[in-house]
């Protein structure tokens, strides 16, 4: 990872997606901070980040870094933190029954992210489809169904519907541009986390087996090490 | 450029960076001029146009209220101005204000940009020096705009249409 990289271009990234992950446009334009429930989600995704590799700490925060390179990595931490909670809570329904119903889904989806512990790539790519599909749920199907419809018939259907769940399924509308919005913070957001300094690319660097752990290519068990890994990717899913 | 000035250089964007989130996400800026305005107010840099606060309060002295805030909005474009702010107020109490009865509309818009004022003048204490105000403090204006909200017994008074407009 570059200087520029972990100095200017993840914290302004995540920062962007901080700020942008709370823009509501209604009647008015509203920042929302992020609920206590996304940060909680927030932590188990940093943990999850952590463990499958994606992210790691060590390259951002460690003893021998200097003093300045360490506030550079921390700034990223804080950041990372602050934009996974403004990005789930951007994906979360506003209130009611879908706003319950999509918080557990969302726990239960990244503790169960967690409990795999898939690789860098596969991560990404779980992360890539539960934020989609967290998308089309809040944006376009939950959002087609709380619009106000043009027509008589599709305003009868719309009270039906509202009738039928007890209004708890219809969400406050915002205006489009809050969709696109949201969108463009996606985009962002799973952009920043392919560029978090990750672990995989720490192998590279002189020492760096020892200081993991990892046997030594003399080793005994090396070799079966390497031929376990020669066989492809676990199929962890 | 060296590794500790590209690091000293990104900590110091990030930083600036977060203080404008955190600024945003408390202050919820509507409009891009409250966004400027309110970041120069936060140095103390802010001042509403003179030119403009001068033609606001003429219209408001001729009472022709609509004109007065349009002229008090460009003066204080950021809402970051106690003094016009109060002024504003001001215009909504004398458009509402009736001998027999208040526009409880205008007396509410007041009531938001009279409590608008306090917040932003020091201390929350905010007295505006003009002869012509039958009110001069912003305190005296919430009370009387509070009072005019209000249903009470007093109301059917009929010597309130003795009541001289504030």
């Amino acid at each position: 990872m570059t200087v520029a990289r972990e100095a200017f271009t993840l914290p302004l990234l995540l920062l962007s997606v901080a700020l942008l992950g709370g823009l509501r446009v209604g009647d008015r334009v509203d920042l929302v901070p992020p609920s206590l429930f996304s940060l909680v989600l927030a932590m188990v995704l940093a943990g999850a980040l952590v463990r499958s590799g994606a992210l790691a700490p060590d390259r951002l925060m460690h003893a021998t870094r200097g003093a300045l390179a360490n506030l550079n990595g921390l700034t990223v931490l804080a950041a990372l933190l602050g934009a996974s909670a403004q990005a789930l809570a951007l994906v979360t329904p506003d209130w009611g029954l879908p706003r319950i119903a999509a918080s557990t889904f969302l726990l239960v989806l990244l503790l169960n992210t967690h409990a795999a512990s898939p690789d860098r790539v596969r991560l990404l790519r779980s992360l890539l489809v539960i934020f989609g599909a967290a998308f089309v749920l809040k944006f376009v199907v939950l959002a087609a169904l709380s619009d106000p419809v043009q027509g008589r018939l599709g305003r009868a259907l719309q009270i039906l519907l509202e009738g039928v769940t007890l209004g708890s399924l219809t969400q406050p509308v915002h205006r489009a541009v809050t969709g696109y919005v949201a969108f463009f913070t996606m985009v962002l957001y799973l952009v920043a986390l392919a560029l978090l300094p990750h672990a995989g690319r720490r192998d590279d660097a002189p020492g760096a087996l020892e200081a993991r752990g990892a046997r030594h290519p003399r080793d005994p068990g090396h070799e079966d090490l390497t031929r376990h890994e020669a066989r492809g990717p676990r199929n962890d899913w | 450029m060296s590794e500790p000035t590209v690091r000293a250089a990104g900590l110091a964007a990030a930083i600036a960076y977060a203080f404008l989130i955190g600024w945003a996400y408390a202050r919820q800026p509507q409009t891009m001029a409250q966004v400027t305005g309110g970041l120069v107010a936060e140095i103390g840099a802010y001042r509403a146009d003179p030119q403009a606060f001068d033609d606001g309060l003429r219209f408001f002295r001729s009472d022709r209220f609509e004109e007065a805030r349009a002229a008090f909005a460009r003066a204080d474009p950021a809402e970051r101005d106690a003094r016009t702010q109060f002024y504003l107020a001001y215009t909504y109490l004398r458009q509402g204000w009736g001998r027999v009865y208040h526009d409880d509309a205008l007396y509410a818009r007041g009531l938001e940009r009279v409590n608008l004022a306090i917040a932003l003048a020091p201390s929350g204490r905010l007295v505006v020096d003009d002869a012509t105000l039958g009110l001069r403090s912003a305190d005296e204006l919430k009370a009387e705009l509070e009072a005019g909200m209000r249903r009470e017994a007093s109301d059917l008074n009929p010597l309130r249409v003795f009541r001289q407009r504030p």
